[in-house]
């Protein structure tokens, strides 16, 4: 199996599933949860629609009443309460009877004041950006004793190009699920990111790890040596995923209604990792090295030119 | 270290695993003779119900050497009321600079307990003037209080509030206060939170520090106001900022949605690594078993360390069952090794050596870069405990599973490849021809 051969084909599948989500988050960003974007969110059991919500919450003065119907028999409400903030428990007690009237029972409850969500986007992309940066070193240091005609950098490169690749997809997912399905991402979805990353990484350094070995021992030109390493080691990638993801599976579909989108986002990002790592990770160093080898011979036909 | 002794300490370590993951382990050790062992995972406040509330304290009064004295000071009244209730699994803890979050697991009435977190509970003596009624501060306020009771007045059969005055200058300044008032027949007025809450009254010198406030109560409202009085008043004004509160039933969904989905996830990857890997995955199958029961068992442990405790959130639940999955990653890629040493013709023993070797770098380097993500998560998960569970048990699950995939499964598989039945590539998915007869007497 010639996977490098085809390595465009790979790229070009890779923008189509990349692009519409770039487009999406470009024009319709991301959908915040009020973890984010601050507010008040229930949780009821039974089906509640918007127009039995906003008759409940008349007089309240609430605005930017959504309500989503949440997995199983749930239904998440989601408003915002410019009031005080000190009477905002008195308001959501009032609420909260208003919709018990209407069957409606609630499960759970969270607020989050403007302080606290702005710290939390902070938090979460410190997080993104430390995890990028640890990363980049650890793979660069981890491959430090890489034989030519390779440098650990490049192996570091390319696995942030990979772990990009898997972030940007799921990003771009979500943004589109928001804009279609309102579906809101929270401080939870940043740890999905965050895992898909580790994994990524996990995933495509198997494959690096197998280059670096077969580049010591084998003899054959570069592209040759990267195709057997992820031939080597594909049986390993795609057992490993579909254990992976049959756990997650099981959480997807037994598991409890309120870590649902969280675990769709681990599955979503999993699969692209599992891709990212066979057909983009490993392939764009031979591309990198293809265009350093042509850089080469350029530069030493022009000396040769000169001399 | 000889394999037979890495055996046995692996098998009282499944032995010690099981007994304490054992779901009803208290029963077990009752029947050894140990009473009241109650040990169980702890679980976070959305599995079992229970509200998550922040304060922001208002510092602006402060200045900026006392803040953090304030904060403490803060944290340990927080602490006194929120603990009336008796709940022993409170937890008060500072948050950033200015924050202070408070746990209350099983909490039913939450909206009690704001308002009795919150209440600054200033309480005030005030002197009024018999004759004209204009009002003084006397001087003695909360500060002064040593604790507060509930009780009953012998004569009237009445509730009251019984005041014990710190000893010393405060009981002083309260019974010369008192003396004058007896004297001039002012009245006494007590003041909490800005309401007139006893009085006001004429009242006797008091000398010895005893005070009984009586006023239109019952005993529970009697009690309420000791309480507070006795937790003494916030240094600073708070502000719930964050409130996360779930109901017993959701949690108790949850448990069990999770536990069904664990159950299914573990099951499916266990069926899977035996069909493909055959006897190799049932030796994958027997660590996995082994690193779940010893994931548990630490978890359950983990409670006797304070402060080191694990708390199982939901997201931490999904964390525990993804490295379910990533467990067997260390055995996937030892054991696809172990057929291409085989293919290539090594014996047995080699292969399996060489498997093991060879697969290490790579199970190292990949784990790593999973463990990186976890300590940044657990770093910044700051204000979020669930995101904090999640990284936790990821983590510890990446690093316990290292331990069982190489150490567990390379011991069984040095002890089974010694019985020659056992040396069949059939066994381990590998569709080749059986080793010849002089491959076989390498072995």
């Amino acid at each position: 199996m010639n996977i490098i051969g085809h390595r465009r084909l790979w790229y070009a599948i890779s923008l189509l599933l990349i692009v519409p989500g770039i487009v999406s988050l470009w024009f319709w960003g991301l959908r915040l949860g009020i973890d984010f974007s601050s507010g008040q969110l229930l949780t009821v059991r039974g089906e509640a629609t918007q127009a039995v919500v906003d008759e409940a919450a008349i007089g309240f003065g609430f605005t930017d009443i959504v309500v989503v119907p949440a997995s199983g028999d749930q239904t998440q409400i989601r408003y915002r309460d410019p009031s005080e903030q000190k009477d905002h428990e008195a308001n959501h007690q009032r609420f909260r009877s208003a919709l018990e009237q209407r069957g409606l029972v609630e499960l759970s409850f969270d607020s989050v004041g403007p302080t606290v969500s702005t710290s939390i986007a902070q938090n979460a992309i410190l997080s993104l950006v430390l995890a990028s940066v640890a990363i980049v070193l650890y793979i660069a240091y981890a491959f430090r004793n890489t034989p030519p005609p390779i440098s650990s950098w490049s192996f570091g490169f390319m696995a942030v190009a990979a772990l990009l690749h898997d972030s940007l997809l799921l990003l771009g997912i979500f943004s589109l699920l928001g804009h279609f399905w309102a579906v809101e991402i929270d401080a939870l979805f940043v740890t999905a990111v965050l895992t898909v990353i580790g994994f990524s990484v996990h995933d495509t350094i198997v494959v690096f790890d197998r280059i670096r070995e077969n580049l010591r021992r084998r003899k054959g030109s570069f592209e040759q040596i990267v195709n057997d390493s992820i031939l080597e080691t594909l049986a390993r990638s795609l057992n490993t995923s579909f254990t992976v993801m049959l756990t997650l599976l099981a959480l997807l579909l037994f598991g409890g209604h309120s870590i649902r989108m969280f675990v769709l986002a681990l599955l979503i990002g999993i699969a692209a990792g599992t891709y990212s790592s066979i057909f983009n990770a490993s392939p764009l160093l031979v591309t990198w090295y293809n265009y350093q080898q042509r850089r080469m011979a350029r530069q030493s036909a022009v000396r040769r030119k000169h001399a | 270290m000889s394999l037979r002794v890495k055996l046995a300490i692996i098998a009282l370590l499944a032995a010690m695993s099981a007994v304490l993951a054992y779901p009803r382990e208290d029963q077990l050790f009752a029947a050894i003779g140990l009473k009241d062992t109650v040990m169980k995972v702890r679980q976070g406040l959305d599995l079992q119900g229970g509200a998550q509330l922040v304060f922001q304290a208002d510092l602006n009064g402060v200045e900026a050497a006392q803040r953090s004295s304030a904060i403490q000071s803060l944290i340990a009244v927080i602490n006194k009321r929120a603990n009336f209730g008796g709940t022993s699994e409170i937890v008060v803890q500072q948050q950033g600079s200015d924050k202070v979050s408070v746990s209350l697991p099983g909490v039913k009435d939450v909206d009690e307990a704001i308002s009795r977190i919150g209440k600054t509970a200033n309480l005030t003596f005030v002197e009024i003037n018999a004759a004209d009624g204009t009002q003084t501060p006397t001087g003695i306020d909360g500060k002064d209080i040593d604790s507060a009771t509930a009780d009953y007045d012998p004569q009237k059969l009445q509730p009251v509030v019984r005041l014990k005055l710190k000893s010393g200058d405060a009981t002083k300044r309260f019974g010369e206060m008192t003396t004058k008032l007896s004297q001039t027949g002012n009245l006494l007025l007590a003041v909490l939170d800005d309401q007139p809450t006893f009085g006001p009254a004429r009242t006797e010198a008091i000398n010895d520090g005893i005070a009984i406030l009586s006023g239109n109560m019952d005993i529970a409202e009697a009690r309420k106001i000791a309480e507070e009085i006795t937790a003494g008043a916030l240094p600073v004004p708070v502000t719930l900022v964050e409130q996360r509160s779930v109901g017993p039933t959701l949690g108790q969904e949850s448990v069990s949605r999770s536990l069904v989905a664990g159950l299914i996830g573990l099951i499916t990857v266990a069926l899977f690594m035996i069909a493909y890997y055959r006897l190799a995955g049932v030796l994958a199958v027997l660590a996995l078993t082994f690193y779940t029961t010893l994931t548990l068992a630490i978890y359950k442990l983990s409670g006797f360390v304070p402060g080191y405790t694990i708390v199982l959130t939901l997201a931490g639940i999904a964390g525990f069952i993804l490295s379910i999955g990533m467990a067997v990653d260390a055995n996937i890629l030892t054991f696809e090794r172990l057929k291409e040493e085989l293919r290539a013709g090594k014996s047995f023993r080699m292969a399996t050596e060489t498997a093991f070797d060879r697969s290490w770098t790579s199970i190292r380097d990949s784990n790593v870069s999973t463990l990186i993500t976890c300590v940044i998560l657990f770093v910044t998960s700051g204000s979020t405990p669930i995101i904090r569970g999640f990284a936790v048990t990821l983590g510890l699950g990446v690093l316990i599973s290292m331990f069982t995939a190489i150490v567990v499964t390379r011991s069984l598989m040095r002890v089974v490849i010694r019985a020659p039945w056992a040396r069949n590539p059939k066994f381990y998915g590998l569709k080749i021809a059986q080793p010849t007869k002089a491959e076989e007497a390498q072995v």
